[in-house]
């Protein structure tokens, strides 16, 4: 007989899981107690339970695998939610596990009771209250079978504390149910390649699909042989090389000009794994009205939600790009091409001043050889890094994309660390969203991980400021924000920082920081008002961009 | 306004399955009219009908999204105009002494059944369409309602149309 601790470890052993972020507490003692006789699982002890949360889907975005995260009932439960919303928004594959009060006790107030399956009910694919010791095993193959199956996404079991102590013998798994997965009908593909076909400015837009369903070579076949230009969303860079002829750049809100312009130009987009959020669409109404729609997508209700469809191709994105490639004559598309090359306009320099953070973002590529993967916070910083940084190698930029967390790079790029610990794994923050998770220095001294993290410090928080420049009368209503000493904060934690106030001293720091084993803090004193641009107001079209002349003009 | 459109769901029997369905109604902000449930043929499974006005593409996705819910089987969504629907309401009248023969003229035309008659009140069972109830339910308020209990409307889609909403784009 086991008891219902050991069997969440054995459980998740069962399911290859290797290390689990999380924070004890009461009610999820017993599993702590149990934890020791399972080396097989590695615990890192985080500072805030949503730090947890982000370092499970960091782990997650990069291995592939789900993402394990631990905490106890009432308020550690509710510090995961935030984590567990990020996953969801990003189709992320998360196993969160909460200790609950004692069976008897639910429903009676009790101390550090909360319901947290009411209140992650919105934001997580599944969640369940296990009632007794002898369904936890199941509990525990459901919860990894449903957040890694279909469309991906966080699940949540909540374990009372005396289930955790219940015994009960360990029982085999049954055969698993087949996987659900979409299967598109021949003659809608047939359709999807004679619009293809047909198409004079075609255009292909990825999403975060490609990379979680492992699409790149079909995505970059169909690019090659058809010789559509290919756009990549935030959640899609990296999921084509940047440097390909073909690559356009990313659209939408803070896209390039010649990219939106494509769009509204465009008479066919395929559209492969993506979701035509508002800030890649702009105004709806204004969208590619010229243009069809072929979108390929995982899931059938997110086909025609924001964008009117011609042809909708349900199933993981590799397989329907499998049998669209199937049915593609090879074609060009130069005069198209050249049409789009006309639109692009020369980068004016946006950024005042010797350190641009251009011009960081180029040395760090430099210095890690495009070998390293990059992880982003939220706010301009985040933009920049989307599109400044040379992504050759895929899933190589991660983010949070539909929720826009802030405070999400520092926690999930120790995730990213132990799920690629041979290569060096980038936490690039501004200094608002650093503040916001920076005392998992902590975290990554006990648990040695080598996290390097770069603080863009402009002293505001920027994005706001710029939305307040542009949109509210240059109104700096509480987003000057002060920092801590940043260097002096790395050597209270025992790790090496630099501040670098001078482009010319990039290049050493950077390469002292990658040299120096453990976790390493860089803060960039970059301009007090660099803006992201060009943008597009909220609301507005695609063909309404705020541009870096117009704007200074 | 009456509603344009039934949702179909069957489902597991379970409380947390039901409050994930209505859920997910809510937060997609959809125009409900009226909720029913109750057991099927099939043990451990319920059938949900949502009545909602909307157009066929917002019908069909919340039928869509119905189905991601873990512990929904099948979720449908088709036209009212393709569907047999019917509501029961229990109506508690006071009307004794000289209304008592106008009552029973009202309910003879609505093919309703008194199922309780006590000295102050009497109660009427009514079931129709939702128009036909509530047609019932104004001609009985000539009379004094004392108290009143609608089922929401449950839909079953007639056979041998082909203009069935469907639930998968492929």
């Amino acid at each position: 007989m086991l008891t219902g601790s050991q069997i969440l470890c054995r459980a998740l052993l069962e399911q290859g899981v290797d290390v689990l972020f999380g924070y004890p507490g009461g009610a999820i003692m017993p599993f702590y107690h149990a934890l020791p006789e399972f080396p097989g699982l590695r615990h890192v002890l985080v500072r805030h339970e949503q730090a947890a949360a982000h370092a499970a889907d960091g782990f997650a975005r990069a291995s592939g695998r789900a993402g394990v995260c631990v905490a106890t009932s009432g308020p550690g439960a509710t510090n995961l939610v935030t984590g567990l919303a990020t996953a969801h928004m990003d189709n992320t594959p998360v196993v969160a596990i909460t200790g609950q009060v004692p069976r008897a006790m639910i429903g009676r107030d009790a101390f550090q009771e909360t319901d947290i399956i009411g209140i992650t009910q919105p934001v997580t694919k599944h969640s369940r209250l296990v009632q007794d010791v002898e369904e936890l095993a199941d509990a525990v193959r459901e919860a990894f079978a449903v957040a890694l199956e279909g469309r991906r996404g966080p699940v949540l079991l909540d374990v009372p504390k005396d289930v955790q102590a219940q015994k009960a013998p360990w029982v085999e798994r049954g055969t698993a149910g087949p996987a659900r997965n979409g299967v598109t009908a021949h003659t809608l593909c047939d359709e999807a390649a004679r619009l293809v076909a047909e198409a004079r400015r075609p255009l292909i837009m990825a999403g975060h699909g490609v990379i979680l369903s492992d699409a790149y070579d079909e995505l970059r076949t169909l690019a090659e042989r058809t010789g559509i230009p290919v756009i990549t969303t935030l959640l899609g860079i990296s999921a084509f090389p940047e440097s390909h002829p073909l690559h356009l750049g990313m659209p939408g809100m803070h896209g390039e000009v010649h990219v939106n312009r494509a769009i509204q130009q465009a008479d066919l987009i395929i559209g492969v794994g993506l979701r035509f959020d508002d800030r890649v669409t702009g105004n709806l109404a204004a969208f590619a009205r010229g243009a069809r729609v072929i979108h390929i997508e995982l899931d059938p209700s997110e086909v025609g939600k924001n964008v009117p469809v011609t042809v909708g191709l349900v199933g993981d994105a590799k397989t329907v790009l499998q049998s669209l490639l199937h049915r593609l004559a090879p074609r060009e598309c130069e005069a198209w091409r050249a049409e789009i090359r006309a639109f692009v306009r020369p980068r004016t320099d946006a950024f005042r001043g010797g350190l641009s953070p251009e011009s960081i973002l180029e040395a760090i590529g430099e210095a890690t050889r495009g070998r390293c993967t990059i992880v982003s916070d939220v706010g301009q910083h985040q933009m920049w890094v989307a599109k400044l940084f040379p992504y050759q190698r895929p899933n190589t930029h991660i983010t949070s994309g539909g929720l826009g967390t802030m405070g999400f790079a520092v926690p999930a790029a120790m995730g990213v660390v132990l799920a690629r610990p041979d290569e060096p794994v980038w936490a690039i923050s501004g200094d608002g969203g650093f503040q916001m998770n920076m005392q998992e220095i902590a975290t990554m001294v006990q648990e040695a991980i080598p996290v390097k993290m770069a603080i863009f410090n402009n002293g505001y928080l920027g994005m706001v400021r710029q939305w307040q420049q542009f949109f509210h009368g240059r109104r700096y209503s509480a987003t000057p924000i002060w920092s801590p000493d940043y260097v002096r904060l790395a050597d209270a934690y025992g790790i090496p920082g630099w501040r670098v106030e001078r482009g010319d001293q990039v290049d050493d720091v950077l390469r002292e920081a990658m040299g120096r084993p453990g976790p390493a803090l860089v803060e960039f004193a970059i301009e007090q008002e660099a803006n992201v641009f060009p943008m597009i107001p909220p609301g507005a079209s695609l063909s309404e961009a705020i541009e870096a002349e117009t704007a200074t003009a | 306004m009456t509603p344009s459109h039934a949702l179909t769901v069957l489902l597991e029997d379970r409380l947390i399955t039901f409050n994930r369905a209505v859920g997910l109604l809510r937060r997609r902000n959809l125009p409900v009219h009226s909720i029913a449930v109750g057991p099927t043929a099939d043990p451990g499974v319920s059938r949900l009908t949502i009545m909602v006005n909307s157009d066929d593409d917002t019908a069909r996705r919340a039928a869509q999204q119905l189905e991601k819910v873990v512990g929904v089987r099948q979720a449908a969504a088709f036209a009212v105009s393709d569907a047999v629907t019917r509501e029961m309401a229990l109506v508690r009248i006071r009307a004794r002494g000289d209304r008592y023969a106008e009552l029973l003229d009202v309910v003879q035309l609505y093919h309703a059944t008194i199922v309780d008659d006590t000295a102050d009140t009497v109660m009427v069972e009514l079931t129709g369409s939702e128009a036909f109830v509530l047609s019932g339910i104004r001609a009985l308020e000539r009379f004094e309602i004392v108290e009143l209990a609608r089922s929401g409307t449950m839909a079953m889609e007639v056979t041998g149309h082909a203009s069935r909403v469907p639930s998968t784009v492929t």
